[in-house]
């Protein structure tokens, strides 16, 4: 660039000005956050990475010392692949984020559609309704173990429709199969509902007045203008919710720990609490690494799908916004 | 432009003048008082706990409010003796310090979101304005945020504890490890709040015109000068949010630290999970108040943030 002959115009005085006029010239700017920062990237991300995958075709399990371990090719990708329990918890993380992320969005969306046209008390509710998303997550698994108790508030409120029922008021939320599974479920959408909500809100208030009232000046109902107007403005932020929620959803790990301990059975593990298990409580690591590995490679195709989404969205935002 | 969020909408305003009651805002506000009472329902829960003594913890039919309020469970974390009670009686009892954890989570979280703070605004700026490392660069730093923890933390498990003192060994001859170090988890964690902190500084310092920039340029002030002069204050604001952004998330960070620091290092988050399982025995009474503690402050600063939250998730969505 033509400006960088301007730097450094105040004559070098001693170390410091000197320093300042090196730090001040166009290269040293463009470049040095850069490799510090790719540099960070290669040094905790990367080069783990090439490690794992070494030791992922290594032999190799905690009880004996690293040096001494063989090389055994595939074989660890072959364990893997055939353990049921991998499988079994990956399709468990699934399900999980998906029925979250369906509750989620859609109370989030109604939550947001609500705040948006309400007048008074907007920002009182907009508040408590954003609590949940900065409560620390082992924090909110450690009150629901408190509201999942036998002898817990929940089964009390519902007592009066379970007795009715003729069930045992003493729901057991936490040691059986599907109630358990149930359970993590609701912990999850009351934490993560406040973040589809704030998404959905910011979409709500970026929307046009103008069009809306152009649509209704020209005789549109309020569900045409839902329909036919807000939505479709809305597709960005609808968009960006699933991408991000969907992301988050399958790193489940904090509520099954503190909840359930991947309990009762494997009901409720997923596929980080499987890996965390087999890693630190049985010692698997050429096994672990092994398997890390694969769920990159799969993970890695979501991640482009998500951030391929994310990009087509924000540049499409950024035309119709500068046209 | 962020204070727009907090205006009723035109619409509902209009409605609003067209009749006099409006019966749809009645049953919006029925809907959301609901959720409201859903939403604070588990942290009254956990608030009303922390101050029950351990005959009430877990009781048939549970106690909503303490019949008994104490600040015990306080007195048992910070290890003040409350009652003067001189040695425990019960294991309930038993003082068990909170000062080391917060202490931990205290220097981990500030120096890492700092850390993570500075550097990634100076690349910020590096890519706003000569666009280094490409157009997709600002898209592509946020894959590694999409990774899951546990796939990060086996590998990082192995290089903390095998390869780092293993070369260290070869090179200096001296066993150098970074697990269950404090140095280690700071390096983490400025590795995974970089992207956050790219993603948030770039759309800050998009902002800033560059025409200002230049015009002190050309009157012959310095690329230091004017960052420091021109740009820094500018987006100083956007910093301190950024930085509180990236705080409450190393704040809540529990996965990575689990599995990469045992005995020795320990932050709030693992503190309160030891007490989960069966075998340390469930402090019903203190854990909440460990909750409590953890919760406040990020709550906190999370409302001080909470307009610039509403801008920074629009992703560019807001108008201008």
């Amino acid at each position: 660039m033509s400006t960088s002959s301007t730097a450094g115009a105040p004559p070098p005085a001693g170390p410091f000005a000197r320093l300042g006029a090196w730090l001040g010239q166009e290269r040293v700017f463009r470049w040095i956050p850069f490799i510090l920062v790719e540099g960070t990237f290669l040094l905790v991300i990367i080069v783990p990475f090439l490690l794992t995958v070494y030791i992922s075709f290594l032999r190799w399990r905690a009880n004996r010392p690293f040096e001494q371990t063989t090389l055994t090719g595939f074989r660890n990708y072959e364990q893997v692949l055939n353990d049921p329990g991998f499988w079994a918890s990956l399709g468990r993380t699934f399900y999980f984020a998906g029925t979250a992320v369906v509750f989620e969005l859609l109370i989030g969306f109604v939550l947001a559609m609500m705040v948006h046209r309400v007048v008074r008390g907007r920002r009182i509710y907009i508040t408590l309704f954003l609590i949940p998303m900065m409560v620390v997550p082992v924090v909110a698994g450690y009150n629901f173990s408190m509201i999942y108790l036998d002898s817990g508030p929940l089964n009390q409120l519902l007592s009066p429709i379970t007795t009715t029922l003729g069930f045992d008021p003493r729901i057991r939320w936490l040691s059986d199969p599907t109630a358990a599974q149930i359970a993590i479920i609701i912990a999850d959408i009351w934490q993560w509902t406040s973040l589809t909500f704030l998404i959905f809100l910011s979409g709500f208030s970026a929307l046009p007045p103008q069009l809306i009232n152009a649509a209704r000046v020209m005789g549109a109902s309020r569900r045409q203008i839902f329909f036919w107007v807000e939505l479709p403005l809305l597709k960005p932020a609808i968009i960006i919710a699933v991408v991000i929620r969907s992301m988050e959803a399958l790193k489940l790990f904090d509520p099954v720990v503190l909840l359930t301990f991947g309990g009762p059975g494997t009901s409720t593990q997923t596929i980080a609490y499987y890996l965390w298990e087999q890693v630190w409580a049985f010692n698997k690591y050429s096994f672990g690494a092994a398997a890390s590995i694969l769920l990159l490679i799969l993970f890695s195709v979501l991640i482009f799908t998500g951030i391929w989404l994310l990009i087509r969205q924000t540049e499409q935002v950024k035309k119709e916004g500068g046209a | 432009m962020s204070d727009d969020i907090y205006k009723p909408s035109a619409e509902a305003t209009a409605e609003r003048h067209r009749t006099g009651i409006d019966t749809r805002a009645i049953g919006r506000h029925v809907v959301l008082i609901a959720w409201t009472l859903l939403v604070m329902f588990p942290i009254y829960w956990m608030l009303q706990t922390s101050f029950k003594d351990s005959g009430e913890w877990v009781t048939w039919p549970p106690h909503w409010v303490p019949h008994d309020p104490t600040l015990r469970n306080y007195g048992q974390i910070f290890t003040i003796d409350v009652q003067q009670a001189g040695v425990a009686r019960e294991a309930t009892e038993q003082p068990f310090s909170v000062w080391a954890p917060l202490g931990d989570s205290l220097i981990i979280c500030t120096s890492a979101s700092l850390i993570a703070l500075f550097m990634g605004t100076f690349l910020s700026y590096a890519i706003s304005r000569f666009n280094v490392g490409g157009k997709r660069f600002r898209h592509s730093v946020l894959m590694i945020r999409m990774i899951p923890p546990i796939v990060i933390a086996i590998p990082l498990l192995m290089y903390y504890a095998v390869l780092i003192p293993y070369a260290s060994e070869t090179v200096l001859g001296t066993r150098i490890s970074l697990f269950d170090t404090r140095f280690g988890l700071i390096a983490l964690y400025v590795t995974v709040s970089l992207p956050f902190v790219i993603w948030m500084m770039l759309s800050f310092i998009d902002e800033v015109p560059y025409t200002l920039e230049h015009a002190a340029r050309m009157m012959g002030a310095s690329r230091m000068y004017t960052l420091r002069k021109i740009v820094l204050p500018l987006v100083a604001s956007g910093m301190v949010v950024t930085f509180l952004f990236i705080f409450i998330l190393n704040w809540a960070e529990f996965l990575l630290a689990l599995t990469l620091t045992h005995p020795k290092v320990e932050t709030l988050p693992v503190l309160l999970n030891k007490f989960q399982s069966a075998s340390e025995g469930r402090l019903y009474g203190p854990q909440a108040a460990i909750g409590t503690i953890i919760t406040i402050p990020v709550v906190v600063l999370g409302m001080l943030i909470q307009k610039h939250l509403v801008k920074g998730f629009s992703f560019g969505m807001m108008r201008r």
